[in-house]
């Protein structure tokens, strides 16, 4: 072993690795060679040169996109991006480690998925799957809706706590579903179906995940499952990734809400404010009535006060004073009447006594009548001789026989 | 079963919200008669009720669904919980 050891050539590392060096540099396979791989480990050095390392699920390769390469870039490199990368895989000779020289890069599949998601939105749209009108409304208060997505991601966290929050008392139904790779977008819409005939009584059915790449969000730009969405007779909420994606599902859906969480705010109402407002009417209900009551028992004591002004109480009153009124200054009247008639009267009474022929005989008159008629004679014609007469004077009556009669002018 | 009954009482959370509404701004312009006024208290006091209804008509359930067949399933209690350690879809 020893002497096969002296007589065999040493190299030095260099010569070694230069060797290698030339056998990279032998294979046209390395040159200008386009590979495709997940964004790792990026970073941007401050000399403007790029270092990162490309993998898939097994492997990885370690890269460089100097300066005057990625000056071009049409992107934003970062972690977790597919790339297509364009280059020549050669050996870095100082650490004996071979890289890939990268002199064009670009978002990989963005080009074609994006050609893609156009071409089947112009087609769904032009056959009227996002019509506005067509769009179904959501019930204020939900009681049971369903959830398709995958039932130990995120996005059903969100949904069910933000719902629970809002409103404590509803019906969840977690429809499990893969949410990425080939199955997604046929296992979702077979969901959506099944729902229907199964529980039609759901008030809706809400169908996303959280963020991810574009190929991750990919199931939702499906065309089977943009149908099984247009077809559903329960309301479709789509939340699908971020507030920035975009699916064809969010076109289709009744709904687009940003995020998973943004799909309960949106379609589960605020439990404690419903309440609060609620309340406030119902405060404001009995407010008002008892507002009314008051004004119309007022209104009803006002005609009350009023009818009984009106009452014919009051009129018999009023008539009855002016009865009495009357009879007063009747009274009075009278009496003032009798009085001066009194005082008349004894005026008359000496007056008739003056003139009474009583008085005429006490002067000296004597009043004679013709007996037996007693006839007051006041010519001589009406007596004949022997006549029987009477003679009144003051005292008494003489009576006396005609013995003669004599005329006089 | 009482599925009529349901049907004639059935009247949304909105609509009932609405006339409730309506009803406190017809009494607030004051303009009725009592029994007008006394005959919209009611009402309103049973849309206020049926709002009420409405919002606790039903149950917190959180269940898991799983397919058994075209119309079958058989659903399970569903518990976020359970799964938080497990981040990725």
């Amino acid at each position: 072993m020893s002497s096969n050891q002296l007589n065999k050539k040493v190299y030095s590392v260099s010569n070694i690795t230069r060797h290698i060096q030339q056998l990279f540099n032998a294979d046209p396979l390395l040159r200008n060679v386009t590979i495709l791989g997940e964004l790792s480990n990026f970073k941007y050095h401050s000399s403007g040169h790029m270092y990162f390392v490309l993998k898939d699920d097994q492997c990885q390769i370690r890269c460089v996109m100097f300066r005057g390469s990625n000056l071009g870039l049409s992107f934003d490199p970062s972690d977790g991006m597919e790339v297509r990368a364009t280059g020549d895989v050669r050996v870095y000779e100082k650490r004996g480690e071979y890289q890939f020289y990268v002199f064009q890069m670009a978002e990989a599949g963005k080009g074609a998925l994006f050609a893609a998601f156009e071409a089947l939105k112009e087609k769904l749209k032009a056959e009227g799957l996002f019509k506005q009108e067509i769009k179904k409304s959501l019930p204020k208060i939900p009681r049971k809706i369903a959830v398709i997505t995958s039932p130990t991601g995120a996005a059903i966290r969100d949904i069910i706590s933000v719902t629970l929050r809002r409103f404590p008392n509803i019906h969840i139904i977690v429809v499990p579903a893969q949410v990425q790779g080939t199955e997604a977008a046929s296992q979702i819409a077979k969901n959506i179906k099944f729902l229907n005939l199964a529980l039609p009584d759901l008030d809706f059915i809400i169908i996303g995940r959280g963020g991810g790449s574009i190929e991750e969000l990919w199931a939702f730009n499906e065309e089977i499952l943009a149908r099984q969405i247009y077809s559903s007779r329960i309301p479709i909420v789509s939340a699908v990734g971020h507030e920035t994606d975009f699916t064809i599902s969010d076109f289709v859906a009744d709904l687009r809400a940003p995020t998973p969480s943004g799909a309960a705010e949106m379609t589960i109402p605020d439990k404690e404010s419903l309440l609060i407002h609620l309340g406030l009417l119902k405060g404001k209900l009995n407010r008002m009535m008892n507002h009314i009551l008051e004004l119309k028992r007022q209104q009803y004591f006002n005609i009350v006060e009023n009818l009984k002004y009106q009452s014919p109480k009051n009129k018999i009153l009023q008539h009855l004073q002016t009865l009495d009124d009357l009879t007063n200054r009747l009274n009075l009247n009278m009496k003032h009447i009798i009085g001066m008639n009194e005082n008349l009267l004894a005026k008359y009474k000496e007056k008739i006594i003056t003139l009474s022929p009583k008085a005429v005989l006490k002067r000296g008159y004597s009043i004679c009548f013709k007996m037996p008629k007693k006839i007051i004679v006041k010519k001589t014609e009406q007596v004949e001789k022997n006549n029987l007469i009477e003679i009144m004077v003051s005292d008494g009556i003489i009576s006396a026989n005609v013995s003669g009669k004599e005329s006089c002018k | 079963m009482n599925d009529k009954k349901k049907k004639v009482k059935e009247i949304s959370f909105e609509d009932s919200l609405k006339k409730l509404e309506e009803i406190v701004e017809e009494l607030e312009k004051g303009e009725l008669s009592l029994d007008e006024a006394l005959k919209l208290y009611e009402e309103g006091m049973e849309f206020s009720d049926k709002c009420m209804e409405k919002l606790n008509e039903s149950k917190q359930k959180v269940e898991k669904i799983t397919k058994e067949g075209n119309n079958k399933y058989h659903t399970e209690p569903f518990s976020v919980q359970n799964n938080e350690e497990d981040e990725k879809e």
